[in-house]
């Protein structure tokens, strides 16, 4: 572990500090922010190891974040085992368990999750330099492969469970303009007339489903665009708004269809 | 020489279905067979070549019409929903039988019905006493609303 002494070394006097402040000292947030950029390329490591196994290398990597910061936050040097031999496992505990609780809610054979993988890229690009969401001839075309594969990765995708790693990792927003699209959207949903009834039933919401439901259904913009804003691709967008949407028949029915 | 044939045009189980198809799918009006309907829509769309979005819009658009539509329906009676596969464009039509004369109505003021009409490029509600319909339609390129 010499080569990752000399890398990490100046870190290790900020572990000491960060373990002994007290949990509402304001340099916490500083001193954890510099731990975690700082032994990054451990969790970008061990993402890298669990990487072709049908999820996408960016998630995993989110994934082996959150087991850094928990490594972090949990470490107690005072036990005296050093922090690598803590947080390895710890990450690749983390990443472990994404596989398990995040990924496919049935078996799904390990070509259709690789061409699951393929296809999100795809449509990351092409969304890009169309400026719209592609086809399926368009996204089989960008991969050289038959439709009828990106049909199949697209009906297998249906049984991918969306994981909610962005909610958990990033409070702020995607873009700037979000909070003033969000606005705009509102300020809409205050012209119709069911507005009383669905503004409750909003506000119970994760902040992200609220921003997606307005926007769509109140800010006019496509799938692909909010996708763009918000910075999760369209086939998150897509499970999140038909989940939201699902969920929000379900809570204004009793309010809205009798009479 | 091999034919190379990179779109898969010529495999069957990858073509675009071809104008004018008409699919009827019949269920009991129950909220568990919607799956299976907007499954069908969802396929219907990616095999006519739809772009994602407008893919997953009309698989949403379906949804909403038949949960519409089986809350308002007779019990035991059937949901019955035909698709009509057009160049660039699905047409949906979507009715179940009503419980009796005077039944409560199908509202379009509603969420749900701004919903319908955000997904939909056009959506129209058809009533007439023993059954309540709704039509809508969604074309193959959501941008262009």
């Amino acid at each position: 572990m010499s080569a990752a002494d000399s890398e990490y070394g100046h870190l290790i006097p900020l572990l000491e500090e960060y373990s002994g402040l007290a949990a509402d000292d304001p340099k916490r947030e500083r001193l954890r922010d510099e731990l975690v950029t700082g032994f990054l390329p451990i969790a970008q490591h061990i993402a890298r190891r669990f990487a072709h196994r049908g999820e996408p290398l960016d998630d995993l990597a989110q994934v082996a974040t959150l087991g850094l910061i928990n490594a972090v936050d949990r470490f107690s040097p005072e036990k005296g085992s050093d922090f690598f031999s803590f947080a390895v496992p710890t990450i690749s505990g983390e990443v472990r368990r994404h596989f398990r609780d995040q990924g496919w809610s049935m078996r799904v054979p390990r070509r259709l999750k690789d061409m699951h993988v393929s296809i999100n890229g795809a449509v990351s690009d092409l969304s890009q330099r169309l400026g719209r969401a592609p086809r399926p001839s368009e996204i089989a075309e960008q991969l050289g492969v038959p439709v009828s594969e990106v049909l199949e990765g697209l009906e297998a995708s249906e049984a991918y469970r969306s994981s909610s790693l962005d909610e958990m990792l990033s409070s702020e927003q995607g873009s700037a303009t979000v909070g003033e699209l969000v606005g705009e959207a509102d300020a809409e949903l205050d012209r119709v007339d069911f507005q009383e009834a669905l503004r409750p039933v909003l506000g119970e919401l994760a902040e992200r489903e609220r921003t997606i439901v307005l926007l769509r259904f109140f800010g006019n913009m496509t799938q692909t665009q909010i996708a763009e804003q918000v910075g999760i691709s369209q086939m998150h967008v897509s499970r999140l708004l038909a989940q939201t949407l699902d969920r929000l028949r379900s809570r204004l029915d009793p309010d809205t269809r009798t009479g | 020489m091999p034919e190379v044939d990179p779109l898969g045009a010529g495999e069957v189980s990858g073509t675009v279905e071809t104008p004018g198809t008409l699919v009827e799918v019949r269920t009991s009006a129950s909220a568990a067979l919607i799956p299976t309907i907007r499954a069908v829509a969802s396929d219907l769309a990616a095999r006519a070549d739809f772009d994602l979005d407008a893919i997953s819009d009309l698989r949403m658009a379906v949804d909403e019409a038949c949960a519409t539509l089986v809350d308002v329906a007779a019990p035991g009676s059937a949901l019955r929903c035909v698709f009509d596969v057009r160049e660039e464009l699905i047409g949906v039509h979507a009715e179940v039988d009503v419980k009796g004369a005077g039944a409560t109505a199908v509202s379009t003021d509603t969420f749900g019905w701004r919903v319908l009409q955000t997904l939909a490029d056009q959506v129209e509600l058809e009533a007439d006493g023993a059954r309540v319909g709704i039509r809508l339609h969604k074309r193959a390129d959501a941008q262009a609303t």
